[in-house]
């Protein structure tokens, strides 16, 4: 059974207008910013008396996610299954940080970004497990907002959809399967700190009763016998204390901290990301999806199991790192002019320009596929920088002769001249006649390709700084 | 945080619920919203088809029209873009519902609404109560009323209680005997009692003791009756110190 674009998008309707009928209240607080849904959350978290009202308000959106994909999962996923795209499965946290810059960067290279949907991941699950109501309630508007900003262009009308929302759990995953998942990781979390500590962890088990011996942060970090099989944020002793402090205080928000002890804080760290690991692949596998990450340490542990990842994990990846942070300033307009150019492929193309799956698998840090991936951008950009300089200089032949001109800006500002400038005429006289129609097609294709979407990235990347 | 956001304490509160009955409505066509919602929604009708500076009054309540329950009345002014609150005011107590407590009468009316049927059991309402009004201060005696009854004769037998002129109290206190079950006592005995070993569990006072039988079936709408006299009747002197924020 064919699963139309059409009834894909349907189903995406009805997901936000679940949102609006269970956040519609207060989405005219939402700000401009592109952080404005963590600034809501914060500040709905902290709004005296109304916090508890949203929260006792929205109590049962639970079972209003879980009857929606009770009814709509199986089509979303035939349809995901039926697309013959490059598809990512975003993992590492609840959603990206910022969704709209997560989805400009990943745009440019994949056709669908499939993302958890946070509410059925919240409120489903992580509920139960989360002690404060407020904090809570912070993660819920956050990552629903993330979300919402984007209906427009999830919504939008395309062969293939640029964002797709599934639940996405271990819990979904059969009771046989998931007990698999989750012994896997525990032997792999065994083999991996073991190979770390330089001693011999017969089973997950294990592994947590000998980390939670270490009650100091100091003392795990000198059991560390082979530090270049952790992650860079490990790696010195600063920045791990950091990071295991930041770890164990949101051990008071949920439900994990059951002992008071650092190394028994890591261990379940460590544990969840293995587990993580064995889950985002189970789910890759069964949408034939490539994995996504925005994190550096999700992205870390998921390369160390997998041996690496082939060259469109790479490249999807790489394109998150703060190298194309200027890419989030791209507007968002640029995916919709891209999309209905139809050159995702053509861009694809560029970025791929030597990288290979052998290259993206020895670069575990993907520093490598980043700056090959940078150098392409650049020489796609000087291509067309040279292109529309070639014809702008036609044109300032024939403007030289004696057209009178004025220049209006383009795309409000956001392109700075000489390639926003346009040209206009106030007058000509019958001897300029052909001059002008030469003109006019030249100043067509230039405007042409100062739309294109190429053009478009080149801008911002010229603005990064 | 990069941006202000300006809030605001009764719109906010106000459309939050709104949204929440709108979404009851859907589930259940008959569900009836809080009597300050009726009264609200009446007086906005009638505002529809008034003058600008004219003021509408609407009112509504739980009960029977000789049996009044949880009244509320809410008068709006028409303006010259849409209406503006001039009071929402609770009839029995007869006090104008302050904004924080009108969010806590909604936040009752969602956790209520969870319980299936018109009726709940002194703990569903200990449970609803403490979780609403801040403080904790409600507790359900249910099966502790023999150490109650106890501990009350011991305080009465050491001069420690002081017994209202009330006729009808002092003949129900003589007519109790020691295998009387606690159904079978009168209502006003049962608070009394409750009335006397609150004090004793927390000596600074300000703990109320739902003394209505385990398996008694309270009405929903005299729970809001209860909160609205502990938020803003005679009891609120005796429960709260400073007001509730």
């Amino acid at each position: 059974m064919a699963v139309s674009s059409k009834e894909i998008n349907n189903i995406l309707s009805e997901y936000f207008n679940i949102i609006d009928l269970y956040f519609g209240s207060i989405k005219h607080h939402l700000g401009k910013d592109e952080d404005s849904h963590i600034d809501l959350a914060t500040h709905m978290a902290r709004y005296p008396l109304v916090s508890d009202l949203i929260i006792d308000a929205i109590d049962d959106i639970d079972e209003q996610i879980n009857d929606f994909w009770q009814k709509n999962l199986k089509l979303v996923v035939e349809y995901v299954k039926q697309q013959d795209s490059l598809k990512c499965l975003y993992s590492g946290d609840i959603s990206p940080v910022i969704l709209e810059n997560f989805v400009k960067r990943s745009a440019f290279y994949i056709d669908t970004v499939i993302l958890a949907d946070p509410i059925y991941n919240l409120t489903l699950f992580q509920k139960q497990i989360i002690l404060d109501r407020k904090y809570y309630l912070q993660k819920l508007i956050r990552h629903v907002f993330n979300i919402w900003k984007l209906k427009d262009l999830a919504l939008l009308d395309s062969p293939h959809k640029v964002i797709l929302i599934l639940p996405i759990n271990l819990h979904l995953v059969n009771q046989e399967d998931r007990n698999g998942l989750i012994a896997t990781a525990d032997q792999n979390l065994a083999a991996y700190v073991g190979r770390v500590l330089d001693v011999k962890l017969e089973s997950g088990e294990a592994c947590l009763d000998y980390l939670e011996k270490e009650t100091t942060a100091d003392g795990l970090f000198k059991q560390f016998k082979h530090p270049e099989l952790l992650p860079r944020v490990f790696a010195s002793q600063e920045s791990f204390q950091e990071f295991l402090t930041d770890f164990s205080n949101t051990g008071k928000f949920a439900k994990f901290k059951e002992k008071e002890s650092v190394g028994w804080d890591f261990g379940i760290y460590l544990r969840s990301q293995f587990i993580r690991v064995q889950e985002h692949k189970y789910f890759c596998e069964k949408l034939v999806a490539e994995p996504i990450y925005d994190y550096e340490l999700p992205w870390f542990f998921f390369n160390y199991e997998m041996g690496g990842v082939d060259m469109d994990a790479a490249i999807a990846t790489a394109l998150q790192s703060e190298k194309f942070n200027w890419i989030s300033k791209v507007p968002l307009s640029a995916i919709t002019v891209m999309r209905a150019e139809n050159k995702l492929e053509y861009m694809r193309s560029v970025l791929r320009q030597g990288v290979t799956d052998l290259k993206a698998k020895k670069d575990k840090d993907l520093i490598v596929v980043g700056e090959q991936v940078e150098a392409n951008l650049k020489d796609a950009f000087a291509k067309q920088d040279s292109e529309i300089g070639v014809l702008q200089a036609q044109v300032n032949k024939i403007v030289r002769k004696d057209i009178p001109i004025t220049s209006a800006g383009f795309f409000a500002g956001f392109i700075p001249p000489p390639y926003g400038t346009v040209v206009s005429l106030l007058f000509a006289g019958r001897d300029i006649k052909k001059s002008l129609s030469e003109k006019a097609a030249l100043e067509k294709t230039i405007n042409q390709k100062n739309k294109n979407f190429i053009n478009l990235l080149l801008r911002s990347y010229e603005r990064k700084d | 945080m990069n941006e202000k956001i300006d809030f605001d304490f009764f719109g906010d509160g106000m459309r939050i619920f709104l949204d929440y009955i709108h979404r009851q409505f859907k589930k259940n066509p008959d569900y009836m919203p809080h009597p300050l919602i009726r009264a609200f929604e009446c007086a906005i009708q009638g505002a529809e088809k008034a003058k600008v500076g004219e003021t509408f009054m609407g009112v509504s309540q739980n009960g029977t029209p000789t049996n009044v329950c949880n009244p509320f009345i809410v008068v709006l002014e028409k303006l010259e873009s849409g209406v503006g609150v001039k009071e929402i005011r609770n009839i029995k107590v007869d006090k104008t519902v302050p904004i924080d407590v009108m969010l806590i009468i909604f936040r009752l009316q969602i956790l209520l609404d969870r319980i299936e049927g018109d009726c709940v059991t002194p703990a569903q309402m200990v449970d609803s109560l403490n979780a609403v009004i801040p403080c904790n201060k409600f507790y359900a005696l249910g099966d502790r009323w023999k150490e109650a009854r106890d501990e009350f004769k011991k305080l009465l037998e050491a001069g420690k209680i002081h017994i209202p002129n009330d006729p009808d109290l002092i003949d129900g206190l003589g007519r109790i005997t020691y295998n009387m079950p606690w159904e079978e006592y009168p209502n006003k005995i049962r608070a009394l009692i409750g009335m006397s070993i609150a004090q004793t569990m927390d000596p600074k006072g300000g703990i109320v003791v739902i003394t209505s039988p385990k398996d008694a079936k309270i009405e929903k709408f005299k729970v809001f009756d209860s909160a609205t006299e502990f938020l803003l009747g005679k009891t609120a002197e005796y429960l709260f110190k400073t007001p509730v924020k």
